[in-house]
């Protein structure tokens, strides 16, 4: 791989679960084999980084999220050795990857929290929080609350609480410890030595409690990561740190530090803003949340995204836009999942593909760097009679063949079903089919993300909202050195027309990216473009 | 679609800009600089309060105002109650204001947003007076309410007023509106309505916008004509309507000429439906009403007495050709009582207003002149009222206001009689 310090801000993101991808020795489940024969896929697609969800020993109570050893492959997966061939493969490509890391805690079967409950008396006893009562932090908000009643769990080993901010078998290790903190430095340099490009920050804002706060964002958390990230760019100029804070853009802001702390982090809140201003038919949601979002040191970069592994979160949303959401997108009950709501883009969008497309267009040339969740390419339909998150976790839809070209395994030895009915079902929806075809969704993300790296405006630019009258009309100019960049995109299921003031741009020509044709060139009218419903312009302003 | 030539070229791009709408509220203006910054707050919040999910538009159609109403309009703000506020609009809200084509006036500023409703395919619209000082949020979502979420069509307001506020409301209007349609609207007069989408298209399609009708009391046949052409009626509980206060009698002959001429056109137009009703019934109320202690309106009777008797003199050889002798005879006398005892009976009262209707399609004078006989006897009748009630509590009030409202609907016959009489008749 070149070396770039700040690849990050130029790549273009594939989320995935190595369970999901690919079965290639007919197990039932993906492996990192099966993963390294699909990276010609993830090449051909235009992507230049992966982010693998957990894939460490882990019990699987919390689909890997609950790590029992943090420097090892879980055999379902592979080996070490598999893993490392995985990378190189995928360097070969010029594909980073990105890891898990889950600081906030572990499996309670890892063997640190074994120890920490055999005694009082035992050297890591301190590594966990503990709790004589149930009363300590009672501002902490419970996370994950469809199935959890509070924050402390009872040990009955060591007859006292311990502290789990997600599930109760997921105990909470103690950041105030500093060999806590020596010891998951050491993790992360167990993986970076081998080279893994990024580690993912798991759950990072929760990592110091104090009592009478929320724990959450405490400046005692930034102080950890500021201690990872010093010897992350003494050791490591080259790799990246992505903070998993789903806060207010405020909040995440100070993950990002004076550049001394993460490198990424994901912008929450615009997720669910997007799909309202969508459903609304109205730029509002956006722009205010744009508005809202702070500057951040020039070597940072947001990561946004549509949907990923877990639910659609509505936690940084007002209570109106959560109700609003829930009633348009959640109509059956079982889509709704803590706070959230667990479909994937495409059931959310209804199969409209115009607004598959949309969106996407939004996603690829707003401010961060796009991370897509596999399968939603193509389109993929979810599972809401699945339990808890793994609707959307189901087998990536490869052909209309046996198993959707997942596995060679009998059907029921699949970790999951796949998608079978007639709307996204793997006969309809598969990599296969779409590959022959270049009107699919698949070949038009393709040209999309192509388009995209084509400039490095929408990775590095600046972002100039423009305000027609109109407010289905979502239009800005993204700007980065000499080059700039004018997207407009009509949100609405009508046809649309708009006056854009463009007289600071006067005398250049809007280039359409997609086909290449010229518009006419910007004077002191203002600029009258109409739109098709859902329909989007890239225009590349050229003085010519 | 109607016709667009009511829209100016601005008025028009700002509309395009809207788009489609759920809920349209208007706010037709003319020099209403002192009032219309708090209109125009209540409405917003309202519409965040009541309809944060809706498309809302709220319209201001400007009759040429100089002294910079439309600038506040556009102006007013909201910012201090955005942390009081518990909704938070999802969706742009749109203000525009612009001034309309043609002749300056309530009803081209009423058709204008008319036209816009119809262009916005507003579901609902609700239509406010810019010089109201009692205006509040939640108004908004009584007027609109009904019509956006219930079916209904027209949505008339219900005030709890002043005492004596609005006796040419209660003491003719209404109760003519009352015997005559069989709808016992409060306010058929107001300027402060609900109503759907498809009631201010209907509106729109009539063929009265270039008729006389448009030059005065555009609001008692937009209520007639709801009636009429079955459109569902509700009122809905605003609470307490306080005005700038206005001297009782200034251009009192305006006032019924207008008002009161519009309604005698309206029996004209819509003499099909009305003969042949009877009875009378209440539309479906909403809102839960309540009473709040108000100022009673101060009215010198002996200065509206006065007032009566220096102008009835002249008036006797017009009214000789308008009323019949017997009723005539039965004004003559309440003219020779003295203050204290004078007294004009609903009998009386709703008969001569029967007589003048009849005269009036009749044609048997001139009609603005013929209206304007009728402005000192509604001062007598006004002075009755108040000399009668003036230690009355609301209950009682009300109690009167209906009574009378009875002996309208008991002498209905008699108004039929007279209508269909012809010319030359009794007199």
């Amino acid at each position: 791989m070149q070396a770039n310090p700040l690849w990050y801000k130029d790549a273009v993101i594939y989320e995935l679960h190595v369970r999901a991808f690919c079965d290639s020795d007919g197990d039932g489940a993906g492996e990192f084999k099966g993963l390294t024969q699909k990276l010609d896929y993830l090449k051909d697609l235009g992507i230049t980084a992966v982010w693998l969800l957990p894939f460490y020993p882990s019990p699987w109570r919390d689909d890997g999220y609950d790590i029992s050893d943090y420097t090892g492959i879980h055999p379902a997966y592979g080996t070490l050795d598999d893993f490392r061939t995985f990378l190189n493969e995928a360097h070969r490509r010029d594909i980073r990857v990105i890891t898990e890391l889950v600081l906030n805690h572990t499996s309670d079967q890892h063997p640190w929290f074994q120890e920490a409950r055999s005694s009082l008396d035992n050297p890591r006893r301190d590594w966990y929080v503990w709790s004589e009562t149930p009363d300590r932090y009672q501002d902490a908000r419970i996370i994950f609350s469809d199935t959890e009643q509070s924050n402390w769990a009872w040990d009955i080993s060591s007859k006292a609480y311990y502290w789990h901010r997600f599930f109760s078998h997921q105990p909470d290790l103690n950041y105030d410890n500093p060999a806590v903190r020596d010891e998951m430095w050491k993790v992360m340099r167990f993986w970076l030595e081998m080279g893994v490009d990024g580690l993912r920050l798991d759950a990072v804002p929760y990592l110091v409690e104090r009592d009478h706060t929320p724990c959450e964002n405490l400046p005692e958390t930034h102080d950890v990561l500021k201690f990872l990230r010093q010897r992350l760019d003494r050791n490591f100029p080259d790799k990246m740190f992505l903070a998993e804070a789903n806060q207010w853009p405020k909040d995440v802001r100070a993950y990002f530090g004076d550049a001394d702390e993460c490198h990424m982090a994901f912008h929450f809140p615009l997720m669910p803003r997007m799909f309202l201003a969508v459903n609304l038919e109205d730029r509002k949601p956006l722009v205010d949340v744009l508005e809202r979002t702070p500057e951040i040191p020039a070597a940072c970069q947001w990561g946004i995204f549509l949907r990923n592994h877990d639910e659609l979160t509505l936690e940084m949303v007002t209570m109106d836009e959560r109700d609003y959401m829930y009633d348009e997108f959640a109509k059956d009950a079982r889509a709704k999942l803590n706070l959230g709501i667990r479909r994937r883009l495409a059931p959310l969008m209804e199969g409209d593909r115009r607004r598959i497309e949309l969106l996407n267009g939004l996603l690829m040339s707003m401010p961060g760097t796009p991370i897509l969740y596999y399968g939603d390419e193509i389109g993929m339909g979810d599972n809401i009679y699945l339990g808890d998150r793994n609707g959307v976790r189901t087998p990536m839809q490869w052909n209309g063949g046996w198993n959707a070209g997942f596995s060679a395994a009998d059907p029921e030895r699949l970790y999951s079903a796949v998608i079978s009915n007639p709307l996204y079902g793997y006969q309809v929806v598969n990599v296969e089919s779409q590959r022959r075809s270049e009107h699919s969704l698949l070949s038009w993300m393709k040209q999309l993300i192509g388009v995209r790296k084509s400039t490095r405006v929408f990775s590095r630019g600046t972002m100039q909202m423009l305000r027609p009258l109109n407010h289905r009309v979502l239009a800005y100019v993204r700007e980065f050195e000499n080059e700039k960049i004018l997207v407009v995109s009509n949100l609405s299921s009508q046809a649309q027309a708009a006056e854009l003031d463009l007289r600071p741009w006067k005398g250049t020509v809007p280039i359409e990216m997609f086909g290449g044709n010229p518009f006419p060139r910007i004077g002191d009218l203002p600029y009258l473009l109409t739109l098709g419903p859902y329909h989007f312009y890239w225009f590349r302003l050229r003085r010519l | 679609m109607a016709e667009t030539a009511q829209l100016s070229d601005e008025f028009l791009r700002q509309l395009s800009a809207v788009g489609e709408v759920d809920v349209l509220v208007g706010i037709p203006t003319f020099n209403n600089k002192d009032t219309i910054e708090r209109v125009v707050r209540a409405v917003q919040i309202g519409l965040t309060k009541y309809f944060h999910r809706d498309r809302c538009v709220l319209i201001n159609p400007d009759g040429g105002s100089t002294d910079g109403t439309p600038d506040i309009f556009k102006n007013a703000s909201v910012s201090d109650f955005e942390i009081m506020l518990t909704s938070n609009p999802l969706r742009t809200f749109h203000r525009v204001s612009a001034p309309y084509h043609g002749i300056p006036g309530k009803e081209t500023a009423l058709r204008t947003m008319f036209v816009a409703a119809d262009l916005l395919r507003a579901k609902a619209c609700a239509i406010l007076s810019p010089a109201s000082l009692s205006v509040t949020p939640e108004w908004v979502e009584s007027l609109v309410r009904p019509a956006y979420r219930d079916n209904f069509d027209f949505v008339a307001p219900l005030y709890q007023r002043q005492k004596f506020d609005g006796l040419l409301v209660k003491g003719l209007l209404s109760p003519v509106v009352r015997a005559a349609y069989g709808s016992r609207i409060h306010e058929p007069v107001a300027s402060d309505l609900g109503l759907s989408g498809n009631l201010a298209r209907h509106f729109l399609e009539k063929n009265i916008w270039d008729e006389d009708m448009t030059t005065f009391g555009l609001e008692v046949w937009m209520t007639t004509t709801a009636v009429v052409d079955g459109f569902k009626i509700a009122e809905s509980f605003l609470g307490p309507r306080i005005q700038p206060a206005s001297q009782f009698g200034q251009d009192l002959g305006g006032t019924i000429r207008q008002v009161v001429g519009a309604l005698f056109k309206c029996l004209e137009m819509h003499e099909s439906y009305w003969l042949p009703r009877t009875g009378s019934e209440a539309p479906p109320t909403f809102g839960f009403q309540y009473d709040v202690a108000l100022e009673p309106l101060k009215l010198s009777t002996k200065a509206i007495l006065d007032n009566f008797r220096s102008s009835i003199g002249q008036l006797v050889p017009v009214l000789e050709s308008i009323l019949t002798p017997a009723t005539l005879a039965d004004i003559r006398q309440m003219i020779e009582l003295p203050d204290r005892q004078f007294r004009c009976p609903d009998e009386l009262w709703v008969k001569t207003i029967f007589e003048f209707a009849a005269a009036y399609r009749h044609s048997v004078i001139n009609r603005d002149h013929l209206l304007q006989a009728l402005t000192p006897l509604y001062r007598a009748r006004v002075s009755s009222f108040i000399l009668e009630n003036v230690k009355a509590p609301p209950a009682k009030l009300d109690q009167r206001v209906e009574q009378l409202a009875e002996e309208f609907e008991r002498q209905k016959p008699y108004l039929i009689d007279r209508w269909n009489a012809k010319p030359g008749g009794e007199r």
